[in-house]
This record gives structure tokens, sequence and C-alpha cells, in this order.
């Protein structure tokens, strides 16, 4: 199974679209990486908060993929992201917890550590305004053990935390 | 439709910066600047920098004065023409002109726009258009002498009379053989009119642009504007950029400007604001 990692990022819309793309690499990169979670002609399962379902529409969607609850999940999409945090300008401001949180986060991100995930401090991450929900469902619902990694993106640039990861579980 | 300025072609939603350059000792604006032509070829880099798609260059100032005889037109323009042209291919080069000899030594030159602001006081322009595939502006001045100011001058309707002899304007001009995305029309604030008349024809600039012509506006430190705040030349950016913001809402799509950059951003919130464009770099609450 595939699984792809993508943060919540409203500016990916195309709703939101401004003419200079302020998010012009991790467009491409999520890009690039939904397009392989979607080679094999995938029907996708989303794990995200109800107001992401739009993105997860538009992704999937618009590479062809299809979104199908009730079949049996050929590939995953999680949308999520680390804290928002991570700077004076960030959306949160900042708080000197967040760097630590991310660091950890995206230690189980690479590793693949469904135990991890599954135990983040869900108190610390809401006061950071991470975006953490889908992961800690993800873990309980597929097992990333074994899994092959490949990160595509990993910055913060507005003080937010971004992930593009994907993953090739055995 | 596409606008197609002689060689260039744009789309049916940008806008357009049409900086003005005078090769003239006497223009209202500038009074001799660029009289000199490397003053008036310097001017034409620096447009060009702040991002005009199109130079107008005229020689001769509207206001009444020193008669300029048709030689002396083609002095002061054709050769400056040429020069632009060689420098900057991708710029559209407008020669504001009522004289169809001009017309045609301008175009022979490399002109891609002929800026009849006399409203077709000679007719033969259109033919010369149509002759070298240029474009063509259509102005509305109530049929005044050229180079004459308005004189106790009143219309039923000043919007109806304009868009009924721009658009019998535009439409002689397509019939003598101009390309019907190269034509574009000019209510002409100010030629033929009094203060009153220049706002009456911004409030209602919409229906000038209902007609489907892509309509230029040229307001930038015109009377009008000095009149409705009583100031001076010199003082009127402000009213300007009011006026250009109407007109913006309005839908002009060319604006015969002194100051692009200040006019290239009021066009564009303007536009922006009426979801015509996109903001340029949107994050805020959406990272």
């Amino acid at each position: 199974m595939r699984v792809v990692v993508v943060p919540g990022v409203l500016a990916l819309l195309d709703r939101y679209a401004s003419i200079d793309d302020p998010v012009a690499q991790l467009r491409t990169a999520v890009g690039e990486a939904v397009s392989w979670l979607l080679e094999p002609g995938a029907t996708v399962a989303v794990y995200c908060e109800p107001q992401h379902l739009r993105l997860a529409e538009q992704l999937v969607l618009g590479a062809g993929g299809r979104l199908h609850p009730f079949e049996e999940p050929e590939a995953v999409l999680a949308i999520a992201n680390g804290s928002a945090k991570r700077t004076e300008k960030a959306p949160g401001h900042f708080d000197e917890r967040a760097e630590a949180f991310d660091a950890e986060l995206g230690k189980a991100l690479r590793a693949g550590d469904s135990r991890a995930l599954a135990g983040l401090d869900e108190t610390l991450a809401r006061d950071l305004w991470a975006d953490v929900g889908a992961f800690r469902s993800l873990s309980s619902d597929v097992d990333l053990t074994g899994a092959e990694v490949h990160v595509d993106y990993d910055d913060a640039p507005y003080g937010v935390q971004y992930w593009v990861v994907r993953w090739q579980c055995p | 439709m596409t606008l197609k300025l002689g060689r260039h072609e744009f789309r049916d939603d940008a806008t357009l910066m049409m900086a003005i350059v005078n090769r003239t000792p006497d223009s209202f604006y500038d009074r001799g600047a660029t009289w000199a032509e490397d003053k008036a070829f310097d001017r034409v880099a620096q447009v060009v920098e702040e991002g005009a798609e199109i130079v107008d260059i005229g020689g001769i100032k509207a206001a009444p004065g020193d008669f300029i005889d048709e030689e002396e037109e083609k002095r002061r323009v054709v050769s400056f023409v040429a020069r632009v042209r060689a420098a900057y291919p991708d710029l559209v080069i407008s020669v504001d002109t009522w004289r169809a000899p001009v017309g045609r030594a301008v175009c022979e030159a490399g002109a891609d726009l002929l800026n009849d602001a006399w409203g077709g006081a000679d007719p033969a322009l259109a033919d010369v258009a149509a002759e070298f595939d240029a474009a063509i502006v259509c102005t509305h001045t109530g049929g005044v002498t050229p180079r004459t100011r308005p004189f106790r001058i009143e219309y039923d309707d000043v919007v109806a009379a304009a868009i009924a002899d721009t658009t019998g304007y535009a439409e002689r001009a397509v019939a003598a053989g101009v390309d019907r995305r190269s034509v574009v029309i000019d209510p002409a604030h100010d030629f033929g009119k009094n203060t009153f008349h220049s706002l009456e024809l911004t409030r209602r600039l919409d229906e000038m642009v209902a007609t489907g012509w892509p309509v230029l506006v040229s307001l930038s430190n015109k009377d009008f504007v000095g009149e409705s705040l009583d100031l001076p030349v010199g003082e009127r950016l402000t009213g300007t950029l009011a006026a250009t913001a109407i007109s913006a809402l309005a839908g002009a799509r060319i604006y015969r400007v002194h100051e692009v950059v200040e006019t290239r951003q009021v066009v564009d919130m303007v536009n922006t604001i009426a979801g015509r464009r996109r903001p340029q770099r949107a994050i805020r609450g959406l990272a």
C-alpha cells in the first residue's frame, strides 16, 4: 500500500490561487507525491480534518484518482502538519516548544514510526496549533512497519511546519 | 476578443499602460522636459522599466500654440519612432497624430498604433492604419477642429454622443480594412468637453465599455481633474488616480498616463477588488 502525507495548506486550493504562487515548491512536491500515490489508478482513503476535504478532493480528483470510503483503499492520503508557532511571524506567533515538537514528529515520519505517531501529545499539539489528528487515526489503521520512506518536502516557510512524505508499505 | 496592436497581441482581460512621451517643447505637463531627442529616449527607457506596455509619442501639443506643419511634425517623431522600434522590439509604439501623411511615415518607421486624439479630423488616417495593419484609437471630440479649446459646447447626452461618434468611427475603420481586433475607442476627456462632460463620461464609462470595443482613457493630470479639485498642473495626481480607479472599475482597458507605476497599482488593485485579477501573492491566513 502507498501512503502520502501532505499539509493542509489553504493556499494550495485553486480558489485561493495568486499570480505568484507563495507555495510553489510545496505545490510541486505535493503534486509529485499525489501522482505517485495514484499511479496504480488507486481508490484513495483520506485521513484529515473536515476542513481539508476540499483540498483532498482537489488533489485526488485533479490527478485522476477516486475517493471511495466504502471500498478497501489501495492508497492513503493523510492531510496533516506540524506546529504553526515556529517564528514571531507565524500564524500562532512564536512558541519555544514548537521546534522540538516538530523535530520529534519529523523523526517519527522519517522512521515510519506508527507508535510514536499514535502517542503524540494531544495537549501540546493543540497548544502549538499542530494539525496532527490524521496522524493518530492513520497510525491505528495502517501498519507502517518496514515502510520505504521518501521525504519530498520538509520546511516551515511561514512559521508552519510542512512535510510531504511518501511511504511504500510492504 | 484579443487586442491586436500592430505586431503585438494581448489577452482580452489585459489592462495596458500607455506612457506619454512628448517630442514637444511646450506640452502642458512636462513643459518640454523630453523635447531633446535623447531626453525623450531616456523617458522611453524609464517607462519601459516601470512596466508600460505602450509608449504614445506625440510631436504636437494638444492645446493651441505655434502652427506645426506636417514636415515639422514628421521631423519630431518619425526618426524617433525608428530609434525606439530598433531598441524595443517588444514595445507597442503609438503615435499621437491626426494627420494621415504623418501616420503613414510613422507606420513605415515601425509604429503599431495611431492615436487619433482629434476624432477623425483626417478621414484618411484609418486607411493608413488599414494599409499597415496598425491599430487605431477612435476618439470623441464633438467635431471640434484640432488644437482648439472647447467653447460653450453642450450635448443632450454627452455619453450617448461619445458612444455614437466613437463606435461610428470604429465601424468606419473596420470598413476601411482595419482589423476589428485593432480598434480602440476613447471618450477623450477634456477634448470638446467641459469639466461636467468629462465627469459624466467618467461616471458612466461602463456604458462605453458595454459597446464591446476596448476603451482607452486619457485622464492624466487633465483640467477636469484640476477644476474638480481646484488644483494646478503638478498637483493633480491623486485626483487623476481617483478617476483612474472609477474607470478601472467600469472596465477600461488602456490608460494613457504620465505616471506609470502609480496608475498600474491603482488599476491592478481595482481589478483585484472586482475579482477580475488574482492577488499578486496571498498567504495571509492561508499558510
